[in-house]
């Protein structure tokens, strides 16, 4: 029961990551639709770097770079290009499933054997890790998931309670509001994508060097979209999304769970991991007040 | 009041190849009131938006204080002191007040306490009544241009900027911010007041600048001249008003359409018609005023059934037609120009003759052995063209490629002949110029005068004034008294548009 808790908080921490930058950028309007070849990236960049370095450190800050190069690209083209964001997104994932696939074979071939890389060692923090229960949940895990624990109270500070925040949010609800009041438009909104390009990338590398310990090409299997959901689940706020990172990463670790118990025969974990999916739609037809920015998705072009 | 705050010197501003300003110079001077008048499209905005920073001059030089000064943004600009109203508002609705104002002029982390408090003190400085915790988006217009203002007064502004700001203020509301903006003024600050409007330009400016295709076509002192002359520096030629011919037809026609005590809402939608009841006779305009926003556009889809009602009749000619489809009632000769021609009235990619057949594209009459009859409706386009005097290449130009004016006159056209017994105008004339107004009002006497019925809504009372025979004046969907032409004055009917009852004198809101 205890593993199957701290397995969740484990599964939702790279899912946290992503919707938490997922929130920022649709708050200002964007939706990162390349958040799952942003993953993906940095999945592949951690365990290159990491691998090749023989340095977790190193291979964090390639991913984060690579993760920061496809969320540049995203955003160039939709904020500064002005293009259709779902289309972009899409090609974009399409693109770095194909880049990861085509490099991983230059750069190692074929290896009999999947290469591995050490991952992260889980720290167990002094006192807080005595704590029964409490301590084993929360308490016995890896240096990213400590990250963003303190993340947390950070972005719901600086979303709501600083200027920066405020120009955010007044982005995602009324563009021209800002640009007359001298902030350029553009520039909050790329920088949010690039936020979401360094999010995304650590998030990416959660999976290879947090978790797997290696890479393989369907290392993210839709987390990416799931963190996309989160934010929808979560009503745009980064409270809702702790709590739905909860719901999904809880959904993720039981289907695990139930998956090597009974050797995937008995009980269907693709119930499991479909129930979160489905708690969306249900919360996303019968929400009765939606906090969904208005300028969502929307270009935004000053006439001149 | 001597010293120039800002001299404008010979600019110019081009979008592509088309020139937006040319060769613009004017100043104004501390303390004063300077009107920037002209029709739509003449450029005012795009001038003013020059100074503010929201674009960048081609050609010329701006001057601040006698100092030449590059404002490459809003930023800039609001750091000389210079704040401009939108006429779109740009405020975020879904935020307070306090923050509002506060965007983009806070740094670091937001004492909200100390903000609003700051804000409060501005407010009640400036003689505003503002609620600042309420979201912007519950408030009314009006209020929200208070805050509009609010934000140039937080920013310490000494140059007012403000476009079109009376668009869509009340008689009331509109005297109060002319009031504000004397007040402002007497100060030491300078306003500049953009709009269209005569009456408004000779009740508040020092100064007026006149504009025309993007040029300065008169700089006059407000002494120096009359409402005659600037409407001609303004059009370029003399307009003479469509005029009302008074009598003829009314209460003796057969009544076009019978509202019996219509509902609409209720239960647990907000109710946006209540107990509406008013007929319309043939060869009779009937006007119905108020401030947009309370109801109008539900009344009118109500007629032409897009919007269904809760509770009671809805007679066309004796016939009861509140099940009708809306083909049904265009078969029947119910014609609608909506207020929104881009959202309603036209499909901007597709070609005038496309658009022509739209209503009734189900009719047979356009077309030859299945296919659409090219020939006949090009011609039957061309017509439309030709007789309303539209501005356009041919029936094959796509409607974006017209002007508003052109535009709303092809709806017009189409409309008329759909409506071969009711038409219903909503704002026919928003933000045209003042030819194509003139051109529509004499469209709609004409039909007036076919005998076809006419349910008009505007916002401008001088157009209520011109043109219906009976005066209806709508307040948050309810019909505040019907009055004949010449019933009521100016000052009345704005008390009825905000809410007062004439009789009992007191506002239903307080």
């Amino acid at each position: 029961m205890l593993n199957v808790l701290s397995r969740a908080i484990m599964m939702g921490t790279p899912l946290l990551l992503g919707a938490l930058a997922e929130v920022y950028a649709e708050r200002a309007g964007m939706m990162i639709t390349a958040i799952e070849g942003i993953f993906l990236m940095g999945a592949w960049g951690g365990f290159v770097g990491t691998y090749i370095s023989g340095s977790a450190v190193t291979g964090l800050l390639v991913a984060i770079g690579c993760g920061v190069i496809t969320a540049a690209i995203y955003g160039v083209i939709t904020v500064y290009l002005r293009q259709q964001q779902i289309v972009t997104g899409t090609a974009i994932n399409i693109l770095a499933a194909g880049f990861c696939a085509f490099f991983q074979r230059v750069l190692f071939g074929i290896p009999t054997t999947p290469l591995q890389i050490k991952t992260l060692p889980k720290l167990a923090i002094p006192l807080l890790s005595k704590i029964p229960w409490i301590g084993e949940i929360f308490f016995h895990q890896n240096i990213l998931t400590y990250l963003v624990y303190l993340l947390i109270p950070v972005a719901w500070y600086v979303l709501n309670k600083t200027s920066v925040g405020l120009a955010i949010r007044s982005t995602g609800e009324n563009p021209q509001a800002v640009d007359v009041a001298g902030m350029s438009v553009s520039r909050i909104r790329f920088l949010t994508v690039l936020l979401a390009g360094v999010a995304g990338g650590v998030a990416g590398s959660f999976y290879s060097l947090g978790y797997l310990g290696m890479y393989t090409s369907g290392i993210i299997n839709g987390r990416g979209w799931i963190a996309f959901a989160i934010c929808f689940l979560g009503n745009w706020s980064t409270k809702g999304v702790v709590l739905g990172t909860l719901v999904f990463g809880l959904a993720d670790s039981i289907s695990i769970y139930i998956q090597a118990l009974s050797g995937g025969s008995a009980f269907p974990n693709e119930l499991i991991i479909a129930l979160p999916y489905i708690l969306t739609i249900v919360l996303t037809v019968f929400r009765k007040s939606f906090n969904v920015p208005t300028q969502l998705g929307v270009p935004y072009s000053k006439e001149n | 009041m001597d010293a120039s705050v800002v001299e404008l010197r010979n600019i110019s501003k081009y979008f592509a190849k088309v020139i937006a300003n040319q060769d613009v110079s004017f100043s104004v001077q501390k303390g004063e009131v300077l009107a920037l008048l002209g029709e739509n499209g003449a450029g005012k905005s795009t001038i003013m938006k020059c100074l503010y920073g929201l674009y960048r001059a081609d050609e010329g030089t701006i001057l601040i204080d006698g100092q030449e000064t590059v404002i490459h943004s809003p930023k800039d600009a609001m750091a000389k002191g210079i704040a401009m109203i939108q006429q779109h508002f740009s405020l975020v609705p879904a935020h307070t007040v306090t923050e509002n104002i506060i965007l983009g002029n806070v740094r670091g982390p937001i004492h909200m306490k100390e903000c609003r408090e700051k804000v409060r003190r501005i407010a009640e400085e400036a003689g505003f009544e503002i609620p600042v915790d309420a979201r912007v988006r519950d408030l009314a217009v009006g209020v929200q241009q208070k805050v509009e203002i609010m934000k140039a007064l937080y920013i310490n502004a000494r140059i007012l900027i403000m476009d079109e700001p009376t668009a869509v203020l009340t008689p009331q509301e509109s005297e109060t911010l002319m009031r504000f903006i004397k007040k402002f003024a007497e100060k030491g600050n300078s306003v500049i007041f953009i709009t269209h409007k005569l009456k408004e330009v000779m009740e508040v400016a020092d100064r007026i600048v006149v504009m025309r295709d993007g040029r300065v076509a008169g700089n006059l002192r407000k002494e120096e001249t009359d409402e005659r002359e600037l409407s001609r520096l303004m059009m370029g030629e003399d307009v003479i008003p469509a005029i009302r011919t008074d009598g003829e037809g009314t209460t003796s026609g057969e009544v076009v359409l019978d509202v019996q005590n219509i509902r609409v809402g209720g239960g647990k939608a907000p109710v946006l018609l209540d107990g509406i009841s008013f007929q319309i006779r043939r060869g009779e305009v009937f006007g119905i005023a108020g401030v947009s926003g309370n109801g109008q556009d539900e009344l009118c889809e109500v007629i032409c059934g897009d919007l269904p009602l809760s509770e009671g009749k809805l007679l066309y000619c004796g016939r009861d037609i509140q099940h009708d489809s809306i083909r049904r009632r265009i078969d029947a000769g119910i014609g609608y120009v909506p207020v929104d021609r881009y959202r309603d009235g036209l499909i901007m990619n597709m070609t005038l003759a496309e658009n022509m057949m739209l209503k009734t594209s189900f009719d047979k009459k356009w077309t030859r052995r299945g296919f659409i009859d090219q020939k006949k409706l090009n011609s039957y386009t061309q017509d439309i063209i030709r007789e309303h005097q539209v501005k356009a290449p041919g029936p094959d130009a796509p409607a974006k490629s017209l002007s508003g004016g052109n535009q709303q006159k092809m709806v017009l056209g189409r409309e008329i002949d759909v409506g071969s017994t009711l038409i219903v105008f909503n704002q026919p004339t928003r933000g045209l110029d003042m030819g194509a107004v003139n051109r529509i009002h004499r469209a709609i006497l004409e039909e007036k005068a076919k005998g076809k019925g006419i349910l008009m809504v505007s916002t401008e009372l001088s157009e209520i004034f011109a043109l219906s025979d009976w005066i209806a004046v709508l307040y948050k969907g309810r019909v505040m008294g019907i009055f004949r032409n010449g019933e009521l004055s100016t000052q009345q009917i704005g008390l009825l548009m905000a809410g007062y009852d004439l009789e009992k004198g007191g506002g239903d809101e307080k």
